[in-house]
């Protein structure tokens, strides 16, 4: 079953993030190589990706001619997603686990996160009823 | 550059989307399925992934021992992604030109939903470029 991790954070959340001390950026980003790594071995990674900073985010909608119509203002409470993980795993319960692992990155003197991870299952296309 | 195409909605949005017609939510799907061909006909198409409905969501920490906590209960106003289209294009315009396609896939009566789709751009080597 293939479940997907999504790590949100507000726009100030993810702003600070740069700002940390070089060396707790740098473990934050040894502690993800190393479980990246370690489910790629164990052969449940399917994919991981980071995305750029919230201010880089844009809204698109179709005008009334299809045009696209972009916009780059959201809500003050808006979550954004940082970055995801797509597992292929036996059980939900394999699945939170990996989240807890992610939650528990190091953050600032390394010390735990316990940052939310959103989990869900994918599904592999529309449900059957749906497709015509 | 790749970008990836974030499809999203509150989970009182996703009870309206299961309200529609069975011949809309069918056109609909015939709608992203020809989108989805084109794309990968252009080459532009780097993955597509619809995501089950937010009654499956949890939300995840690790407690003090590192062991999960679960929970499914999320605020009203959350939004939930839907889905998504990575695509990888040459110019971030291409990539709002693909969100305004999907913007104006067919709601019900035919009619374009004109949601608003999320356009950010991925940073594959992310991990590597930071110090």
């Amino acid at each position: 079953m293939k479940y997907i991790l999504m790590m949100n954070t507000m726009k100030a959340g993810s702003a600070g993030f740069p700002e940390w001390p070089k060396k707790d950026i740098q473990a934050h980003i040894a502690f993800m190589k190393r479980l990246n790594q370690e489910l790629r071995e164990s052969g449940e990674l399917v994919a991981a990706e980071g995305l750029s900073w919230p201010d880089q985010a844009r809204l698109v909608r179709a005008g009334k001619d299809g045009m696209p119509i972009t916009d780059g203002v959201f809500p003050e409470g808006k979550e954004f997603l940082a970055g995801y993980w797509i597992v292929d795993v036996e059980t939900a319960g394999r699945a939170y686990a990996i989240a807890a692992r992610a939650s528990a990155a190091p953050g600032v003197a390394g010390a735990p996160l316990n940052m939310p991870i959103e989990v869900r299952p994918v599904m592999s296309g529309p449900p059957g009823e749906f497709v015509s | 550059m790749k970008y990836i195409l974030l499809m999203a909605g509150t989970k009182a949005g996703v009870d309206t989307y299961r309200a529609w017609s069975q011949s809309d939510v069918q056109a609909h799907f015939a709608f992203l399925k020809g989108l989805n061909r084109e794309l990968s006909e252009s080459g532009e198409l780097v993955a597509n992934e619809p995501l089950a409905g937010p009654e499956q969501a949890k939300v995840v920490r690790a407690g003090n021992n590192g062991a999960p906590i679960t929970d499914g209960v999320f605020p009203e106003a959350k939004e939930f992604l839907l889905g998504y289209w990575i695509v990888d294009v040459e110019s971030p315009e291409r990539a709002y030109d693909i969100a305004a396609r999907l913007s104006a896939g067919p709601g019900p009566g035919g009619v374009p939903t004109n949601m608003p789709i999320e356009v950010r751009q991925i940073m594959s080597r992310r991990t590597d470029e930071l110090p």
